[in-house]
C-alpha cells in the first residue's frame, strides 16, 4: 500500500465512525459506542503506521512528499482546487502525534464518560474531530487545509458545548467558535493575496517557485499575507491577543480539554507555520512577529497560570504558554525542535490533563485548588502520572520536555543579537512553568487530605449531595449528561490507567526521538519537508549552547520546584492555617496578583472595545434607526403613496384586480409621456 | 432539445389544474406540479453544457410585433442552477404546504394557484432572454406572494394589510422605474432606420448610448436593490417577513432575492457597462453596508424569523458584492452562493417552524431553549443548516464566500473586502446565536420539547442532504457559471479599465477568448502587461505573455479571418497552445508537458 492509499483509510475511519455512530445512536447505544469511536480511530494509528512504513521505504531523494487527488473540487475564475493530500514527513508526523493520543484518549473516555447520557454523541463528536483534524494536517492544498481548520473549530465548539445545558458552556463555545472564525477570516483573506502571486493554492507547487515568486527576501505582499495566514495561526493556537477563548474552553469535558485544547488542535497554528516555512523565511517581518507573540504569551499565560485556583485553567494557561514556545521556536526557524515539543507536549500534556480529570472526579467535579488537598495517598496512580507530566513540563531531565524545551532555545540562543532576549525570556518561562506546575501538584496531593480525599481512602468514592456548576455555583440540569450519578477515577478504571500508562512512558521516553548530537531520528525524518527548496536555512546550534542550555534548563526548573515548595509544599508547623505560606505572598504582591488574576484583563478589554460597541450599534439600529430613518423618512417620504395604495390594497383584498390594472395603467402613462417628449 | 415552455408554464398550468380538485385533495396537485418542474429541471442541469453554446434550448417567436418584443427563453450559465433552485424551493415549500395547516385550508386552492402563479413568474423571469418579457415576470412574480400574505398571514388583518402594503409600495416603485428603464434601453439602442428589439443580447451589442447608461443603471439597481433587498431600502423587509406564512416565506426568501442578483448579472451588467462601471461604487458601498448593518441588526433581535431575515439582507450584500466586483471568480461565487444560501435558508426557516410548534407558537428566542435534548435528530439537522447558514469551512457556502472575497479583494478595493469580511465573523455570531438559543441551554417555560415528527424531519431532512451534497462537489455547480459570468462581467470589466481586465487575466488566463467581447481584443496599456501568474518572470520581455501574439498584439485563439474569437473548447480541440492556469506555463493540451514557447510555434498556433 502507498503512503498516500493509507492515508486516505486514515482519514476516512474516524468519519465512517463519527457517521456510523450519529446516525445509530439509538443502536449503538453505552459501551459499544465506545468501542466503535475508540477502534475506528485506533485503526487510524495503524494506517498511519502502515504509511509511515511505507515512506520509510522510500529511499530516494525527493519520493517523500506526495500529493494525491481524488477529485476537482472546484476550478472557477482561475481558483483551482483539489481535493487533495499531501503525505510528507511533516504531515506523517502530525498524523501520529494526532491519531496516536487520539486513541489513547478516547480509551480514557471509554470510562472516563460512561455515565454520561451523551455517551454515543460523544464518541461521534471526538471521531467528528479526530476526522477534522486529519483534513487540516493532511490537506495537500491551502483550500483544504482552510476547510480543516473550519472543521476543527466546528467540532470544538460541539464539544466546549457539550454540556448544553450549562449556560457557561453555551457562552464558552460561541465564544471560541467566534474568535476562531477571526483567525479563519484572516487566513483567508491572507491566502487570497498570496495567491494572486503563487497563482495556485497547491503547497508544493507554491513552495517550489516561492523565490521566484517573491524574490529572494521576499516582499510587501509576502509579508501582509502571511500576516494574515498568522492571525489564523494565533487565533487557533489561543496566542496573544486571540487567546481569551482556550481557558473558557475548559467547559467542555476533560477527555476534550486533553485532546482538542491541549494535545491537538490548540497546535494547528504550529503545525501551519512550519508548513509555510519556505515563505516564512523569506519574510523577516513575520518571523519576528511570530517570535515576539509567541514570546509574549508564554509569558503571559505564565504568570496568569500562577494565580488562577480553577485546576483546569491552570493547565490550558500552561497549554498557551508551551505553545507560545512553539510558535516562536518555528518562527524563528527551530522547526524540528518546535516539531519535537509539539510531540512531547501532546504527551506530557495529555497526561496531566487525564490526571487533572481523575482529580476532579473524585472531587465530584469540583475544580477548585483551594478545595482540594491531600489525595497523595488516595490517588497514587494519578498521583504518579501528574509528577511525571509534571516533570516533564518543567524540563527536568530525563523527561521528554527536558530536550525538547531547550532544543527550542538553544536555536534561538545560536542567533545572537536581539534573539538573548528571547532566549532570556524563555528560560523565564520556564521557570514560571515549573512553579504552577508544581503548585498545582503540592495543593491537591500534598497538604492534609480533604473530605473527599478521606472518603477515598476509605474506599469510598465521594458523590456530591447535588451538582452544581462549578464556575457559577447554579445547580445544575443533570438531564444532559455529566455530573451523572457515576465517577470515574483512573484508580478503579483499567481503560484509564492503560491510557495514563502509555502516555506516562511517552512522556518519559519521548526524548529519545530527539537527544540532540546523540539521538537524533525526528530530525532525520523531518529532512525532506523542510530541507526542499530551501537554502538549508534551518540552524544548527553548536555543541558549547546545547550543553549550557539543558544544565540552565535544569537549574531553572529545580529552581522552580523549589520555589513552589516553599510557597505551598512545605509541611506545616502544627497549628498553621494551611494556606499561611501562599497567603503571605499573596499579601505581599496583591496589586501584582489581583492583575493576574483578572488575566491581564484581556477579557475586559475585548467586551468594551469589540463586544459592547456592536451590540450598542444593534440596538440603535433596532430601535432607533430602523424606527426614525428607515420606517421613518423613506417610507414617511411616499406615505401619501401608502395612503393611496392602502385604499387599493384594500380592494385587493376583497379579490379584484381593479387595483393592479391602475397600477400598471399608471406606469404606462409614465413612459408614454417619456417617449412623447423624446419624439 | 427539451421544450422551455413546458417548464415555464406547467406549475401555472397545475395550479388551474388545482381550481378542478376538491379542496382536500388539492394540496397533492401542486406537489405534483412543483415535483413535475423538478424533474424537468433537473434534466436542463445534466443536460447543460458548461462551454458549449452560451444560449441552449432556445425558444423564440414572435409575441408583440409591433413593439418589437419577442417570447424568447434560453438555458445560460447563468440561470440553469438558479432555475434548479427554483424548483427546489416550489417544490419544498409545496411539500411543506401538504403538510401543514395551510394545505388542509378550505381556501388551500387559492394557495396552490397563487404559488403556481409565483413558480411560472420566476421561471419565466429566470428564463427570458427579451428585456421586456423578463420585466413582464419579474412584475408578476411578487404579485401572488402579496396575495398569499394578505390572505393567510400571520398576525392582525391590520399587521397583514400594513406589511402588504409597505411592500407593494417598495416593491412598485422599484418595478416602475425598471419599467421605464427598460423600455428607454430598447428605444435608446436601436439605430436609426432599425426595429427596435428587446433581445438582452442585441441591446448588448448595439450599445446604449453611454451618457444615458448612469440613470438606467440607477433605475435598473433599484428594482434589484429593493428586491434583495438591501440597506437602507429595506423598509419592507421586517414587517413582510413577519407576517408572510413560513412555508411561503421560506420560498420567498430563499429564491426571490435571487432573482435579483440574477437581474445584475443578466442585465445590467451586459447592457450598460458605461453605467455600471461609474455607479458600481455606489452599489458596492450599499453592499457592504448591508452586511454590517444587517448583521447587526441580526445579532439583536428576538425574533427567529427577522434573525434569518436581516442575515439574508447580509447574506445579499455579499452576494451583491461578488457580481460587482466585475470578476468571474466573484460573479461565479455570487451564483454559486445564491444556490447554497436558497438551500440554506430553506432549512432554516423550517427549523424556526419546528421550535416554534414546541413553544406554543412563539418565535421568540427568549421563548425557546433546551429542546435539543429531546429532539436529537432535529438538532444534529439543524446545526448542519447553521453551519451552511454561517459559511463554515467545508460547505459549499465557504467556497462560495472564498471565491466572493477572492473578486471583491481583487476586484474592488482591499479594503472593502476586509470590512466586508467582518460580516463573516458576525454572520458565526448571530447563527450560533439562533441554533444556542433554539435549542440550547436551559429549558424555557414555554417549551414543551418533543422529537420532530416523520414528516418534519423528512422535510428538514432534504435540505440538509442538498447542502452536503453541495459541500462534496461544489465544482458541480459552479462549472455551469464559469464562462458565463466572463461573458456577463467582460464588457464593463472592459470599461472600468485595462488594469482591471489585466488582473481578471493574470487571474484566469483562460477567460481571454470567451465571446462575444473577447478580453483579448483589449489592446493591453503599453508596459503595463505583467506575465501571468504573479511577478514570475519566465522568459523575455516579447515572450512575458504567452497566449499573445507577439507580432501583432492580438489574442491567439482569435480567428484572423473573422476576428471571432474561437471558444476555449473548440481551440482545444485543435492544436492551440494553452496556458496552464495554475503555473502560467505554455502547455500543449495534447500531452500536459510544459512546452518552452518559442515565439514561432505560438505564432503558428490557433491558425
Amino acid at each position: 500500500m502507498s503512503p498516500a492509499e493509507a492515508a486516505w483509510i486514515v482519514l476516512l475511519l474516524p468519519l465512517l465512525g463519527s457517521v456510523v455512530l450519529g446516525l445509530g445512536f439509538r443502536v449503538w447505544r453505552g459501551a459499544q459506542a465506545g468501542i466503535i469511536g475508540t477502534a475506528s480511530v485506533g485503526l487510524a494509528f495503524v494506517f498511519t503506521l502502515v504509511s509511515l512504513i511505507s515512506l520509510l521505504g522510500r529511499k530516494e531523494e525527493g519520493t517523500r512528499q506526495i500529493t494525491s487527488s481524488l477529485y476537482e473540487y472546484v476550478n472557477v475564475g482561475g481558483v483551482k482546487v483539489e481535493l487533495s493530500i499531501l503525505v510528507d514527513p511533516l504531515s506523517l508526523v502530525m498524523l501520529m502525534v494526532v491519531t496516536g493520543v487520539s486513541t489513547l484518549i478516547h480509551l480514557y473516555s471509554l470510562a472516563y464518560m460512561r455515565g454520561d447520557n451523551g455517551y454515543t454523541r460523544f464518541f461521534s463528536y471526538l471521531n467528528f474531530f479526530v476526522f477534522s483534524m486529519l483534513v487540516l494536517v493532511l490537506a495537500g492544498n491551502f483550500v483544504l487545509l482552510i476547510v480543516g481548520w473550519g472543521l476543527v473549530g466546528a467540532a470544538s465548539y460541539m464539544l466546549i458545548s457539550f454540556w448544553y445545558r450549562r449556560n457557561t458552556a453555551t457562552t464558552a463555545g460561541i465564544k471560541a467558535f467566534v474568535i476562531n472564525v477571526v483567525g479563519d477570516i484572516g487566513l483567508v483573506l491572507g491566502v487570497i493575496l498570496l495567491l494572486r502571486h503563487t497563482g495556485t493554492v497547491d503547497f508544493l507547487e507554491a513552495f517550489h517557485g516561492a523565490k521566484e515568486t517573491f524574490g529572494e527576501h521576499g516582499n510587501g505582499s509576502l509579508t501582509a499575507g502571511l500576516l494574515l495566514v498568522m492571525v489564523g495561526a494565533f487565533a487557533k493556537s489561543a496566542q496573544l491577543p486571540f487567546h481569551t477563548w482556550l481557558p473558557d474552553a475548559m467547559e467542555g469535558p476533560t477527555p476534550v480539554s486533553s485532546l482538542i485544547h491541549a494535545a491537538t488542535m490548540v497546535t494547528a497554528g504550529v503545525y501551519l507555520i512550519a508548513r509555510l516555512h519556505p515563505f516564512m523565511e523569506l519574510s523577516q517581518t513575520a518571523q519576528t512577529v511570530g517570535m515576539v507573540v509567541g514570546c509574549l504569551t508564554l509569558l503571559v499565560a505564565g504568570t496568569i497560570g500562577l494565580v488562577q485556583t480553577d485546576l483546569k485553567r491552570v493547565i490550558a494557561y500552561s497549554t498557551m504558554s508551551q505553545i507560545g514556545y512553539m510558535i516562536m521556536g518555528v518562527s524563528a526557524g527551530a522547526y524540528f525542535a518546535s516539531m519535537f515539543h509539539l510531540a512531547t507536549h501532546a504527551f506530557f500534556k495529555a497526561l496531566l490533563f487525564m490526571a487533572a480529570g481523575s482529580v476532579i472526579a473524585a472531587m465530584a467535579s469540583e475544580q477548585n485548588l483551594d478545595k482540594m488537598g491531600g489525595f497523595k495517598k488516595a490517588m497514587p496512580f494519578t498521583y504518579g502520572a501528574f509528577v511525571i507530566g509534571g516533570l516533564a513540563l518543567s524540563g527536568i531531565p530525563p523527561f521528554s520536555g527536558f530536550f525538547s524545551k531547550d532544543e527550542i532555545l538553544s536555536v534561538i540562543g545560536e542567533q545572537g543579537g536581539a534573539y538573548w532576549l528571547l532566549y532570556v525570556a524563555g528560560y523565564a518561562g520556564a521557570f514560571l512553568t515549573a512553579v504552577y506546575t508544581w503548585r498545582m501538584i503540592f495543593r491537591a496531593f500534598w497538604g492534609p487530605p480533604v473530605e473527599q480525599a478521606k472518603e477515598l481512602e476509605g474506599g469510598h468514592l465521594y458523590h456530591a449531595p447535588d451538582h452544581r456548576n462549578p464556575a457559577t455555583g447554579e445547580l445544575e440540569d443533570t438531564e444532559v449528561g455529566f455530573p451523572g450519578p457515576e465517577h470515574h477515577i483512573a484508580e478503579r478504571a483499567p481503560a484509564m490507567k492503560l491510557a495514563m500508562g502509555t502516555l506516562a512512558l511517552l512522556a518519559i521516553l519521548g526524548g529519545l526521538l530527539g537527544i540532540p548530537k546523540v539521538l537524533t531520528p525526528l530530525e532525520k525524518f523531518l529532512e525532506p519537508t523542510f530541507e526542499a527548496g530551501l537554502a538549508g536555512h534551518a540552524v544548527h546550534p553548536g555543541n558549547g549552547i546545547i550543553i549550557v542550555g539543558l544544565v540552565i534548563g535544569t537549574i531553572v526548573g529545580a529552581a522552580g520546584i523549589y520555589v513552589a515548595y516553599l510557597i505551598w509544599g512545605k509541611p506545616l508547623s502544627q497549628g498553621q492555617p494551611a494556606t499561611t505560606h501562599s497567603s503571605k505572598w499573596q499579601a505581599k504582591f496583591a496589586p501584582v496578583h489581583r492583575f493576574f488574576l483578572n488575566k491581564w484583563y484581556f477579557d475586559e478589554l475585548i467586551d468594551y472595545a469589540i463586544v459592547r460597541p456592536v451590540r450598542w450599534f444593534g440596538r440603535f439600529a433596532h430601535d432607533t434607526f430602523e424606527r426614525l430613518v428607515v420606517g421613518g423618512a423613506i417610507v414617511g417620504g411616499t406615505s401619501g403613496a401608502v395612503r393611496g395604495a392602502s385604499a387599493l390594497v384594500r380592494r385587493l383584498q376583497s379579490g379584484y384586480m381593479r387595483a393592479y390594472s391602475a397600477v400598471v395603467l399608471s406606469g404606462l402613462a409614465v413612459l408614454l409621456v417619456y417617449f412623447l417628449t423624446q419624439s | 432539445m427539451l421544450h422551455l415552455s413546458i417548464l415555464l408554464w406547467l406549475p401555472a398550468l397545475f395550479g388551474l389544474l388545482g381550481l378542478l380538485v376538491p379542496a382536500r385533495h388539492v394540496r397533492w396537485v401542486g406537489v405534483l406540479g412543483a415535483v413535475l418542474a423538478l424533474a424537468f429541471s433537473i434534466v436542463l442541469v445534466l443536460d447543460f453544457e458548461p462551454h458549449g453554446s452560451a444560449f441552449q434550448h432556445v425558444t423564440d417567436t414572435t409575441w408583440i410585433s409591433a413593439l418589437g418584443v419577442r417570447y424568447q427563453l434560453a438555458v445560460t450559465g447563468l440561470n440553469v442552477w438558479l432555475v434548479l433552485l427554483t424548483t427546489v424551493g416550489f417544490a419544498f415549500s409545496s411539500l411543506w404546504i401538504a403538510t401543514t395547516s395551510l394545505g388542509t385550508d378550505p381556501r388551500a386552492k387559492h394557495v396552490i394557484l397563487h404559488l403556481g402563479i409565483a413558480q411560472t413568474a420566476v421561471l419565466g423571469a429566470l428564463l427570458a432572454q427579451d428585456l421586456i418579457l423578463f420585466v413582464a415576470f419579474f412584475d408578476l412574480m411578487l404579485i401572488p406572494f402579496f396575495f398569499l400574505t394578505a390572505q393567510f398571514g400571520n398576525g392582525t388583518n391590520e399587521e397583514r394589510v400594513r406589511a402588504t402594503i409597505k411592500m407593494i409600495v417598495y416593491t412598485l416603485v422599484g418595478s416602475l422605474l425598471m419599467l421605464v428603464a427598460a423600455i428607454a434601453v430598447g428605444v435608446l439602442a436601436t439605430p436609426d432606420g432599425q426595429a427596435v428589439s428587446y433581445n438582452i443580447q442585441e441591446i448588448a451589442q448595439r450599445g446604449v448610448p453611454e451618457g444615458s447608461q448612469g440613470w438606467l443603471f440607477a433605475c435598473f439597481a433599484a428594482a434589484f436593490l429593493v428586491k434583495m433587498p438591501a440597506f437602507p431600502i429595506h423598509g419592507w423587509l421586517a414587517d413582510g417577513y413577519k407576517a408572510m406564512p413560513l412555508p411561503i416565506l421560506a420560498v420567498f426568501s430563499g429564491v426571490l432575492s435571487k432573482v435579483a442578483v440574477y437581474g445584475f448579472l443578466q442585465i445590467a451588467l451586459p447592457i450598460l457597462p458605461q453605467g455600471t462601471a461609474d455607479l458600481r461604487w455606489v452599489v458596492l458601498i450599499l453592499a457592504v453596508l448591508s452586511i454590517l448593518y444587517a448583521s447587526s441588526l441580526a445579532l439583536t433581535t428576538f425574533n427567529a424569523r427577522l434573525v434569518l431575515a436581516y442575515s439574508s439582507v447580509a447574506q445579499l450584500g455579499f452576494i451583491t458584492l461578488g457580481v460587482m466586483s466585475l470578476r468571474p471568480d466573484g460573479a461565479s461565487g455570487a451564483l454559486l452562493q445564491s444556490v447554497n444560501h436558497g438551500v440554506a435558508v430553506f432549512g432554516a426557516f423550517l427549523a424556526v417552524a419546528i421550535l416554534g410548534r414546541r413553544t406554543g407558537g412563539s418565535e421568540d428566542l427568549r421563548d425557546m431553549g433546551g429542546a435539543a435534548t429531546k429532539m436529537p435528530v432535529f438538532a444534529v439537522l439543524f446545526i448542519v443548516v447553521t453551519y451552511a447558514v454561517l459559511a463554515m469551512p467545508g460547505t459549499a457556502n465557504f467556497v462560495g464566500e472564498f471565491l466572493i472575497l477572492r473578486g471583491a479583494w481583487e476586484g474592488t478595493a482591499q479594503g472593502l473586502a476586509i470590512v466586508a469580511s467582518l460580516g463573516v465573523a458576525l454572520a458565526a455570531v448571530y447563527a450560533l446565536r439562533l441554533f444556542i438559543r433554539g435549542s440550547h441551554n436551559r429549558v424555557a417555560a414555554k417549551v414543551e420539547p418533543r422529537e420532530g415528527t416523520r414528516p418534519e424531519l423528512a422535510l428538514m431532512a432534504i435540505p440538509v442532504v442538498l447542502i452536503a451534497a453541495l459541500a462534496f462537489h461544489p465544482q458541480q455547480t459552479v462549472k455551469a457559471a464559469d464562462d458565463a459570468t466572463t461573458r456577463a462581467v467582460q464588457r464593463a470589466a472592459i470599461v472600468v479599465g485595462p488594469d482591471h481586465v489585466r488582473k481578471i487575466l493574470e487571474a484566469d488566463p483562460s477567460a481571454r477568448n470567451i465571446a462575444p467581447e473577447p478580453f483579448a481584443d483589449v489592446p493591453p496599456s503599453a508596459g503595463t502587461v505583467r506575465p501571468i501568474g504573479g511577478a514570475r518572470t519566465t522568459g523575455p520581455a516579447s515572450q512575458s505573455d504567452p497566449a499573445t501574439d507577439p507580432n501583432t498584439g492580438r489574442a491567439v485563439g482569435v480567428d484572423p479571418s473573422t476576428g471571432q474569437a474561437t471558444t476555449p473548447s473548440g481551440g482545444a480541440a485543435g492544436s492551440t497552445v494553452q496556458v496552464d492556469p495554475s503555473t502560467g506555463q505554455t502547455v500543449d493540451p495534447s500531452t500536459g508537458q510544459p512546452v518552452e514557447p518559442p515565439s514561432a510555434q505560438t505564432e503558428g498556433a490557433g491558425r
